[in-house]
C-alpha cells in the first residue's frame, strides 16, 4: 500500500510537471487560499488533504483555469499558466460528481474532447476503444451515463480525461460518490491505474485512509494553508504541526516545559528540541507502553480498554492528561483491569514531536 | 394507505361520504387524485368539442325555432376543403404561426443563456422582465403596439422628426405590425420554459465541457442546447398552439382585414351566422394544430432519446 520511495519527495523541485508558487485565493474579503505552493513530479500522485472547506476545491480550480489566484502562479512544465484559457490547459479533471454529459453515450462522452479537436471520426473512434479497454469498460460504450453504476461512471469520468492525455490529472473526491464498501478496492485500482499510465495527478480528499491508500506524497491543508508536504510516512511518524498530527492517526498530547534544548517526558526519558520554554509534546498510542501496577514516575488510572484484534486499546487518565496506549495483548493473568493503578512508559523518544504550546 | 389517514378512519368510526372521497382523491392510486381535473375538462372541453362536432357533421332543420329533423352529413367539410379561401387563410394561419415560433425561439434562446450564464441579479432581472408582460392583458399590450406602430405612434412620429420620411409609414395593418405583436405576445411563453431549465442546469456539465477542450460556442451546441431540447420542445409547442389559434393581434394589429383562420371563424360565426362552417373551421383549426404538435412532441423525443431508459 505505502511502498513508495522516500527520495520522490527530493526529486519533486527538479523535474516538477506542475509547480504551484505561493498562490493566494480571496472571494471579497475572504481569503481561501493563502501563500500555497507546491510541486508535483513527472508520474507523481499528490494528495491535497483537509477538512471540507479548507481550499482543496479551490487550489483545484486555479489549477484546472476556473479561476485564476490573486497572487502567486501556476506553472505546468515550467510555463506559466496565467494566459492561458481553460480549454487549453493540459489539465485532465475529473469531477467531484464526475459531471459526465447525460445526454450523451459513454463512447460519446470519451470522445468528446477528441470530438472538440477537430479528429478525425476513425481515430476518434480506435481512441475511445482503447480509453474503454484501458478502464475495463468494453462494451458499454453505447450506454447512456445514467445506466450506470457509481463505480462505472468514475471510469468514464477518467477515461474521458486519459484519452486527451493530460499533464496533469486533478482529481477531486472521486469516491464521494461512491458506497463506503467499495472505496477500498476502487482505490487501489485507481492508484494503479494512473501508475500504469505514468500520470502525474493530484488527488483531493478530505479522507485519511483515502489519502494513505493513493498518494505518493500528501499536502496536508488547514483553512487554505499547506501545513506539511510529504510522503504518508513521514506525515504520520513526523508531523510538522500539531494539527498535522491531530489529522492524521490518532495522538496524545500533553503539556512539557523545555529547558536547555531539553524536555522531561512525564517517564523521566528526554527529548531534544529547539524550543525553550511551554511546550505540547505528542506521542503516537502505540510509542507508549503500558505496565499493570505502580512501576514507574508516569502512573495512571486504566479508564476503559477494548480489543482490536491483537491490539489492545487502553484509555488511561495520568496527571499530564488523558492518554491512550495501543499495544499488544498480554497473557490473562497479567492484563489489567478497568479502574487498576497502571504505569506509562515512552517506547522512542525520537518518535515524540515537540509543538509550540 | 398511509398512517395519517388511518388514523383519520380511526377517529371517526362511520367515515361521512366526504371522508371517504377525500380519501380516494389523495390516495395517489390510479387516476384518483386526477378526478376534478377530469370533471372540469368534461364540462368545459369535452362537452362543447362534441356539440361541435355534432353542429359540424349535422344538417339541422329548423321550423319557427326548433329542430324537426337533424342528419349526418359532410356537406360542411367537403364544401371547406374546396374552398381556395380556407386553403389560403389556413396556410396564412400556419406561416405566421410558424414564422411567429422560429422568430420566439431565436429571440427567446439568447435570453435562456444569459440566464444561464447569469449571476444572480441578471437572473432575477430576466426573470421580472419575463414574467411582467404576462401581469397585463393580451389585448392591452396590443393596444399599446397600435399606439407605438399608428400612424402618429411613436415610431412613426420619431422617424418624421428626423427627417427620414416625410409621411407616416403605413405599419399598423400589415403582416409586419401583427408579426411584431405576435412575437412580442408570445415570447414569454417561449422564454419561460427554457428559463425554468436552465435554473436546474448543471453547471459543471459546462466546466467538464471547457475543461475537454471546448469553447464556449462548441458548449453551447454540443452541451447547452442537446440538453436545453425538452424545454425547446415545450415553448415550441406552446408558441406555435396560441399563434395558430390567435385571435386578439390579427385581429387589432392587421385592423380588421388581415384573415386568418381564428378571425375566419369569428366572422362565419358572429357575423354571417353559419354555426356549421364555423365548427368545421374550428375543427379543421384544431386538427393541423394536432399534426404539428405531433411533428414537435417526435422530434422533441428523438433529441432526447437520453431521458428515457434511465432505469433500464
Ligand atoms: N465561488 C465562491 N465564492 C465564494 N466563496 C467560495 C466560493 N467557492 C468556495 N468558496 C469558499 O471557499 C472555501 C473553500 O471552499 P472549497 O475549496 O470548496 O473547500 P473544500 O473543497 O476543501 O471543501 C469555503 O469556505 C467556501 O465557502
Ligand atoms: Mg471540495
Amino acid at each position: 500500500m505505502m511502498q513508495v520511495p522516500v527520495a520522490k519527495a527530493e526529486q519533486a523541485t527538479s523535474a516538477a510537471v506542475l509547480r504551484i508558487a505561493a498562490v493566494s485565493k480571496r472571494f471579497g474579503s475572504m481569503t481561501v487560499l493563502q501563500d500555497c505552493s507546491l510541486s508535483v513530479a513527472e508520474g507523481e500522485i499528490v494528495t491535497l488533504l483537509g477538512p471540507s472547506g479548507c481550499g482543496k476545491t479551490t487550489l483545484l480550480r486555479c489549477i484546472a483555469g476556473f479561476w485564476n489566484p490573486e497572487e502567486g502562479a501556476i506553472l505546468i512544465d515550467g510555463q506559466d499558466t496565467v494566459q492561458t484559457p481553460v480549454n487549453r490547459r493540459p489539465v485532465g479533471v475529473v469531477f467531484q460528481s464526475y459531471a459526465l454529459f447525460p445526454h450523451l453515450t459513454v463512447a460519446e462522452n470519451i470522445g468528446y474532447g477528441l470530438r472538440m479537436r477537430g479528429l478525425p471520426k476513425t481515430e476518434i473512434a480506435a481512441r475511445v476503444a482503447a480509453a474503454l479497454e484501458t478502464v475495463s469498460l468494453s462494451g458499454l460504450g453505447g450506454r447512456y451515463p445514467a445506466q450506470l453504476s457509481g463505480g462505472q461512471q468514475q471510469r468514464v469520468a477518467i477515461a474521458r480525461v486519459l484519452v486527451l492525455e493530460p499533464r496533469v490529472l486533478l482529481l477531486d473526491e472521486p469516491f464521494n460518490a461512491l458506497d463506503a464498501k467499495l472505496r477500498g478496492a476502487m482505490q487501489v485500482d485507481l492508484r494503479q491505474l494512473i501508475k500504469r499510465l505514468g500520470m502525474t495527478a493530484i488527488f483531493v480528499t478530505h479522507d485519511q485512509e483515502e489519502a494513505l491508500t493513493m498518494s505518493d506524497r500528501i499536502a496536508v491543508m488547514r483553512a487554505g494553508r499547506i501545513e506539511q508536504v510529504a510522503p504518508p510516512e513521514e506525515i504520520f511518524d513526523r508531523p510538522a504541526t500539531a494539527y498535522v498530527a491531530d489529522f492524521i492517526g490518532s495522538s496524545n498530547f500533553w503539556q512539557a516545559e523545555a529547558q536547555a534544548g531539553r524536555v522531561i517526558l512525564p517517564d523521566g526519558q528526554d527529548l531534544s528540541t529547539s524550543l525553550t520554554g511551554p511546550v505540547r509534546v505528542m506521542s503516537r498510542p502505540h510509542n507508549l507502553s503500558l505496565q499493570p501496577g505502580a512501576l514507574g514516575p508516569w502512573q495512571g488510572r486504566l479508564l476503559f480498554q477494548r480489543s482490536v484484534g491483537a491490539l489492545v486499546e487502553y484509555h488511561v487518565t495520568t496527571d499530564s492528561g488523558d492518554m491512550r496506549v495501543m499495544a499488544m495483548r498480554r497473557p490473562a493473568a497479567r492484563q489489567p483491569v478497568e479502574g487498576d493503578t497502571v504505569t506509562l512508559g515512552v517506547i522512542d523518544p525520537g518518535l515524540c514531536a515537540v509543538y509550540e504550546p | 394507505m398511509t398512517a395519517s389517514c388511518t388514523r383519520l378512519a380511526a377517529r371517526s368510526p362511520t367515515p361521512g361520504l366526504l371522508e371517504a372521497v377525500a380519501d380516494k382523491l389523495l390516495s395517489g392510486r390510479g387516476i384518483w387524485p386526477a378526478v376534478p381535473a377530469i370533471i372540469a375538462l368534461t364540462v368545459v372541453a369535452v362537452i362543447p368539442f362534441i356539440i361541435l362536432l355534432s353542429l359540424g357533421f349535422s344538417q339541422i332543420e329548423m321550423e319557427r325555432g326548433t329542430i324537426v329533423s337533424q342528419s349526418f352529413t359532410l356537406d360542411y367539410l367537403i364544401n371547406a376543403l374546396s374552398d381556395p379561401l380556407y386553403w389560403t387563410t389556413f396556410q396564412r394561419s400556419m406561416t405566421l404561426a410558424l414564422t411567429t415560433t422560429v422568430l420566439c425561439l431565436v429571440l427567446g434562446y439568447p435570453v435562456a443563456y444569459l440566464y444561464l450564464i447569469g449571476g444572480r441579479w441578471t437572473r432575477r432581472a430576466i426573470l421580472i422582465l419575463t414574467i411582467a408582460p404576462l401581469l397585463t392583458s393580451g389585448i392591452v399590450r396590443t393596444y399599446a403596439w397600435l399606439v407605438i406602430l399608428g400612424g402618429r405612434g411613436v415610431v412613426n412620429t420619431a422617424l418624421m422628426q428626423m427627417g427620414l420620411i416625410d409621411r407616416p409609414l403605413r405599419i399598423v395593418n400589415t403582416h409586419v405590425a401583427v408579426l411584431i405583436g405576435m412575437v412580442q405576445i408570445h415570447l414569454p411563453v417561449m422564454i419561460l420554459p427554457l428559463i425554468a431549465l436552465m435554473a436546474r442546469q448543471d453547471r459543471r456539465l459546462e466546466e467538464a465541457s471547457y475543461n475537454l477542450g471546448a469553447s464556449r460556442l462548441g458548449t453551447l451546441w454540443h452541451v447547452i442546447l442537446p440538453m436545453s431540447a425538452p424545454a425547446i420542445g415545450t415553448g415550441t409547442a406552446l408558441v406555435f398552439t396560441l399563434s395558430y389559434t390567435t385571435f386578439v393581434v390579427p385581429q387589432l394589429l392587421g385592423g380588421g382585414n388581415y384573415l386568418n383562420a381564428a378571425t375566419m371563424i369569428y366572422e362565419q360565426v358572429v357575423y354571417s351566422l353559419e354555426w356549421s362552417k364555423g365548427s368545421v373551421s374550428a375543427l379543421i383549426l384544431m386538427a393541423s394544430c394536432l399534426v404539428v404538435l405531433t411533428l414537435i412532441a417526435m422530434a422533441t423525443s428523438r433529441i432526447t432519446r437520453w431521458t428515457k431508459g434511465r432505469d433500464a
